[in-house]
């Protein structure tokens, strides 16, 4: 393009500055952040007049020798011009004006404010003023249309609004800006500029665009953009004629577009990058002069406008001649022989490349594809459009395109302005981090906070070190080391601390490990990692160690130092976590987009299994936030907490899929706190972290102290009784998921907290069962029945008996009948895995675990059955209305219970009797396992239970002695055939057994003489099936044996719970048959619980 | 009742630790305590917390009241008003002692505080004086004494008493017409 970047001068001292011309265009007046006004007359003015307005001038407009600027002492003066003469205070604000501008008459000024107002004062009369209220932040820019009827003005509150001057009242406003808080942090400042004399158009900078609305119908008509544009603009300005448009941009570009055809005639950069915030042009539009935000002043000169065209048409056909050098002629009739300057090769864009036939020099290339555009854009406007000089270059275009040939034609079509892209846009995706750490650049800084200690980091001027504090101390004593090597991410386990620095130009990036377990004297090793790769997350299991490189790598070492395993890891990790032989890494998968992050999730087992549990699924977030903290429960379930602190949770029962278990923010007092989790037990249900007030993480000091909050499953209407009921159920099995899966793997685990949350669990069914009977939602029941035990569905069915909902009884029978098959179906199969498991276990818990489920299924199915006994005995009616209200009746019971566990004399007693049911009991667990888990519905109920155990001793015992022939052998023989009951029962009492194992042994010789317990116990399995069918009669009976066994008969032949009852009655008869002795015991024993009801 | 005493009684309160061991649940005659899980806090008496602490075995987190901001309020509200303000505990001179003297370590600025604390007994005390003397002065026949703590009642109940006994013989002799026999008892 033909014109002249003269070179920058410097104006003012750094900071907003702002230029305009004067009427005349004889001198360029600029202010500046020095407070000072400067007249140039013209850049080359060594000595330009100033006049002080103040410390500060933030605006400045110049008309009819009237020099208004905007001050620092939150004034809009004016002064004479060019004499500089105070000529009066024209209004005040309660803060700065940011920009002031003439009308084009010259008769008003309008001033915005960061106050958020914006004024229109006449000059001849300062107190006509007219206050424009409605933004809600301080104002940008102010323009005034130039009829004088609106005013348009941008504020930082991303409005761009229209005012009626005379009605002071907003128009029409356009969201079109980003919002910020003062003009400072504004990106754009958002220059607004009324087209000149038609008033036809309205342009507004929006980010790298400057839009075009219309006046009158205030609708957005054109946008005009460049290829080359990326920047925000900052500032535009029309021409005196009106036809261009000069935008100013935050990277230093100046574009002219001439506006009919929408085409970008001229670019220029600044030559140093600086944002242009001040731009003016000459009156006779040849000249833009410029400024940034440096102080600095430049012009271009030589530019040609529509105006200048038309006066040299003349000329233009004499250039037609050189096709190549017609459209400079166009432009550039003065001086056709300049040269284009550096600068203009910042515009050789590739739009201009197709010309490469081209053989001028580089104006011609530039020139070309300009007038490729031009010729199209011609065609397709009407011939009447008011944009001469673009008609006519079509013209001519059309004459060049005969001469030059084919080359250029094809060109044109190539370069239709570029529609940006409007499409959803990538987050920055989020850098990897250690979970349990605090950002990095702080001074002082937990490197590490996990369920076994801390690390902090002190970064000091004077020193670097880091401090290893265990919770407990009996892992290890404190540590104090010396962070010379610049650790940024460390880990802690029981076994060793884990620390690791980034490379630098020199140094490989380290891996340091204090393995203060080892038993030998080296208690440290570090490894060098392969120049240029970087440790970004690293984690501590047990025995081993691992990290995430740069490389894409996930290394593995030994504790001991040793380098085991290598793998590629699908994108940059986020983190890593480890817990037992379990690795859980988090990777980046894509590129997220809309604020999300897109995170894949792989989990790998080592061990002695190595496999991959999880290949890389995609990890839920909320929207728009990122993952926070990573980890596993202490019982090994991989879980994470996001942004929005929503803690999710690996559901393994149903394909590895991801439960929200709690939202932290839920029980934030304030929005902006927080808390930071730092570790998750599902045994008990506790999520520890640290709450933060007003911060996402905690500072080191005062040290912070660790809250517990409770996990809540987001489940619909938890406010209702229902919805509580079903929450709690959901979360009671989801916490109860880790049981299976440690002794899967083989851990140890607690017995008496899976029971107890079996337990909870059909409780909370009987409960919710109970409920829907209540709201006569029989189907439900139903559908609730399905999920019980056996043993509870019988107490459902007696629930909605006594309710006199035959029907649904009929149904429950039903269910229970279906689920007592499925046990003896799954027996089988179950043994042999049983058995299996027992033998390499020894006494190992585990299997012991097992087997007690099933046992204790047994075991309180009769307590129950015995409950209802000494129920129905006392003439007690039961209480249909609430499962619970049979618990309570049942505690005196329970408590009974509990006594015999304690001594250990009970326990042996009942296994000398069990003897002959130990046999059975080792085949059969198995079978008791495959049985759903009947718990009791009765919270007394376990304490009950326990009495049974206690027989269960009797049991074990008879497991470890097996091998040696016994008296009860071929008691075997009889139970194997049916029994099952008594087959649970010897499970039970060996799962007890291993609890108190020496004890047990130790009391075998003994056994014969208490059997008194156990005889209740069979007693009372009769009875159980009596109950069960409202025959009240039998209860009185239940105490001689060969009734029992008539009414047992009869119920079988009522049909619903045959099977079992069978069973019980099989048991009984061979515990009868294996000649239990003393029933008188027996006898007191209840005579006993009685009187203690 | 002498001071020791009334300390045993503060020892009852409870305090937040955070233990550094592992142990069950403890069952005492006073309730259960526990289960202590390293790095966890948990609420344990004053005595029991002293004793971890003097082990190492724990670090104790100060009461909510124990901050310089909160006990500077209650210092300056006690010195504006003339009757006895609510104070944060019913033993904090007592707690305030027992815990910095045992664990000043773990609670921020315990110097700050223990002058606050001082300040507040001080204040309370010279208004207590000051209002026995006046009970005394006016011949009052009751007084109230709401928000005073045992440990404050304490320091004056015995001389009060003493002296109120001593102020009731000499009265009765002032009259003429009473027993002269007490005399002779002195």
């Amino acid at each position: 393009m033909p014109c002249e970047r003269k070179p920058m001068r410097y104006g003012h001292s750094e900071g907003h500055t702002e230029v305009c011309f004067d009427d005349s265009g004889k001198f360029i007046v600029t202010c500046g952040n020095d407070g000072d006004v400067r007249i140039w007359e013209g850049l080359d003015d060594d000595d330009p007049k100033f006049i002080t307005v103040g410390e500060k001038a933030y605006s400045l407009a110049l008309k009819n020798n009237k020099l208004v600027t905007a001050s620092s002492n939150n004034t809009v003066q004016i002064h004479t011009f060019p004499d500089g003469d105070p000529d009066g205070i024209l209004t005040r604000f309660t803060t700065n004006a940011t920009h002031v501008t003439f009308n084009s008459s010259g008769s008003r000024v309008a001033a915005g404010s960061s106050d958020f107002m914006v004024k229109v004062v006449e000059v001849s009369d300062s107190s006509q003023q007219k206050t424009l209220r409605g933004h809600e932040a301080p104002v940008l820019s102010v323009t005034f249309d130039p009829k004088d009827d609106f005013l348009a003005s941008a504020s930082c509150d991303g409005n761009v609004v229209v005012w009626n001057i005379k009605e002071q009242s907003q128009l029409i406003s356009w969201p079109l800006l980003q919002k910020t808080n003062d003009v400072s942090n504004a990106k754009s400042l958002c220059r607004l500029a009324w087209q000149p004399g038609t008033a036809k158009f309205l342009a507004v900078p929006v980010e790298s665009k400057v839009q075009l609305y219309e006046r009158g119908s205030w609708d957005h008509v054109s946008t005009l953009s460049d290829d080359l544009l990326t920047q925000l603009v900052n500032v535009v300005a029309w021409s005196p004629c009106g036809q261009f448009l000069a935008a100013g941009s935050v990277g230093g570009s100046l574009n002219v577009w001439d506006v009919s055809s929408k085409l970008c005639v001229e670019r220029q950069k600044h030559e140093k990058g600086f944002t242009v915030c001040g731009l003016a042009w000459h009156p006779s539009g040849s000249q833009i002069a410029y400024t940034d935000t440096e102080g600095c002043l430049g012009l271009l000169d030589g530019l040609r406008t529509s105006t200048s065209n038309s006066t040299n048409t003349a000329s233009k056909q004499a250039a037609v001649t050189k096709p190549a050098k017609d459209y400079d002629a166009l432009f550039d009739d003065d001086d056709d022989d300049r040269v284009m300057d550096e600068g203009q090769s910042d515009t050789n864009s590739p739009v201009k490349k197709p010309i490469a036939g081209d053989d001028d020099d580089d104006d011609d290339d530039f020139l070309m594809p300009a007038t490729g555009r031009v010729r199209s854009r011609a065609i397709l406007d009407d011939e009447n459009s008011l944009d001469t000089g673009s008609l006519k270059l079509g013209q001519e275009k059309c004459g060049d395109d005969d001469d030059t040939g084919s080359g250029v034609v094809p060109a044109a079509p190539l370069v239709p302005l570029r529609s940006a892209y409007e499409g959803p846009m990538p987050t920055p995706p989020q850098k990897a981090f250690q979970p349990g750490s605090t950002p990095a650049h702080l001074t002082h800084r937990f490197m590490m906070w996990n369920s076994v200690g801390i690390v902090r980091d002190y970064n000091d001027e004077q020193d670097n070190a880091i401090d290893v504090e265990f919770h407990d101390t009996a892992v290890h004593h404190a540590m104090h080391l010396t962070n010379t090597l610049g650790h940024t991410m460390a880990d802690l386990s029981q076994e060793a601390v884990l620390l690791a620095c980034p490379g630098t130009d020199e140094l490989a990036s380290k891996l340091q490990c204090l393995h203060f377990s080892s038993w030998d004297t080296n208690k440290e090793w570090m490894v060098d990692l392969p120049q240029g790769e970087d440790v970004r997350a690293l984690c501590l299991g047990q025995g081993w160690a691992a990290v995430a490189t740069s490389a894409l790598m996930i290394r593995v070492f030994s504790i001991g130092g040793v380098q085991r395993e290598i793998f590629s890891l699908p994108g940059n990790v986020v983190c890593m976590v480890a817990h037992g032989e379990q690795l859980l890494i988090v990777y980046h998968r894509a590129p997220g987009f809309d604020g999300g992050q897109a995170l894949g999730v792989q989990l790998l087992q080592f061990g002695p299994r190595k496999r991959q549990l999880i290949h890389g699924e995609p990890l839920p977030l909320s929207h728009r936030s990122y993952l926070s903290w990573l980890g596993f429960t202490a019982e090994g379930t991989p879980c994470y907490v996001d942004s929005e602190g929503v803690v999710r949770m690996l559901n393994r029962s149903v394909g590895n899929t991801w439960i929200p278990v709690c939202n932290t923010r839920e029980t934030c007092k304030s929005k902006s706190d927080s808390y930071w989790v730092v570790g998750i037990h599902e045994n008990p249900q506790q999520l520890r972290c640290i709450p933060c007030k007003g911060s996402r993480y905690p500072p080191t000091l005062p040290r912070p102290a660790v809250a517990i909050l409770p996990f809540k499953l987001p489940l619909c209407q938890t406010s209702t009784e229902k919805g509580q009921m079903e929450e709690q159920y959901c979360r009671s099995l989801l916490f109860s998921n880790h049981f299976s899966f440690l002794s899967s793997s083989g851990y140890e685990i607690d017995e008496e907290a899976q029971s107890q949350s079996q337990k909870d669990q059909q409780e909370l069914l009987m409960k919710m069962f109970a409920l829907s009977c209540k709201l006569e939602r029989e189907f439900r029941c139903v559908e609730l029945a399905e999920l019980m035990t056996q043993k509870v569905v019988t107490l459902a069915i007696r629930y909605a008996s006594r309710s006199r909902r035959m029907a649904l009884a009929q149904r429950l029978s039903e269910i229970a009948l279906e689920k007592s098959n499925q046990i003896q179906e799954a027996e089988p199969e179950e043994e042999e895995d049983y058995s299996s498991v027992r033998r390499p276990s020894g006494s190992g818990q585990s299997e012991a675990a097992q087997g007690r489920h099933s046992s204790r299924r047994y075991q309180e199915e009769e307590e129950e059955q015995e409950e209802e006994q000494t129920e129905e005995e006392e003439g007690q009616e039961m209480e249909t209305d609430e499962a619970s209200e049979t618990k309570k009746r049942v505690n005196p019971f329970a408590k009974e219970g509990v006594s015999p566990m304690k001594t250990n004399l009970m326990p042996i007693t009942k296994g000398g009797r069990a003897n002959p049911f130990k046999v059975l009991g080792l085949g059969k667990p198995s079978s008791a396992s495959g049985q759903p888990r009947v718990n009791n519905i009765l919270d007394n109920m376990t304490t009950s239970r326990k009495s049974f155990p206690l027989s269960g001793p009797a049991g074990k015992q008879n497991k470890n002695t097996v091998l040696k022939p016994l008296a009860p052998r071929p008691k075997t023989k009889t139970q194997s055939t049916l029994l099952q009951m008594s087959g649970t029962k010897a499970s039970n009492k060996k799962t007890q057994q291993n609890t108190q194992p020496t004890a047990d042994r130790q009391k075998e010789p003994e056994a014969p003489p208490p059997a008194s317990p156990a005889d209740n116990t069979e007693n009372k399995r009769p009875k159980t099936g009596f109950q069960f069918w409202l025959e009240e009669n039998r209860k009185s009976i239940t105490a001689d044996n060969p009734d029992l066994e008539e009414t047992d008969v009869i119920k079988e032949a009522m049909g619903r719970f045959r099977t079992l009852s069978a069973e019980d009655r099989l048991v009984r008869d061979t515990g009868r048959s294996g000649g239990r002795v003393p029933i008188r015991g027996e006898g007191h024993i209840r005579d006993g619980v009685l009187e203690n009801l | 009742m002498d001071a020791s005493e009334v300390e045993f009684l503060a020892e009852k309160e409870t305090v937040k630790i955070i233990p550094n061991f592992s142990l069950d649940k403890i069952y005492l005659i006073g309730g259960d305590l526990g289960p202590f899980n390293p790095g966890l806090p948990v609420d344990v008496p004053v005595w029991l917390a002293l004793n971890l602490k003097q082990r190492q075995k724990c670090r104790i987190v100060p009461p909510a009241w124990m901050d310089v901001d909160k006990l500077e309020e209650i210092r300056d509200l006690e010195r504006k008003e003339d009757t006895f303000t609510p104070v944060p505990s019913p033993y904090y001179m007592e707690l305030t002692k027992l815990l910095l003297n045992f664990a000043s370590d773990n609670i921020p600025k315990a110097d700050e505080i223990r002058t606050l604390v001082k300040d507040i007994w001080d204040t309370r005390i010279a208004k207590l004086r000051l209002s026995a003397d006046s009970f005394i002065s006016q011949l009052e026949a009751h007084a109230k004494l709401d928000n005073l703590t045992l440990m404050e009642i304490n320091t004056i109940r015995a001389f009060l008493l003493d002296s109120l006994n001593c102020l009731y013989k000499l009265r009765s002799n002032q009259h003429p017409g009473s027993s002269k026999g007490q005399f002779a008892d002195f």
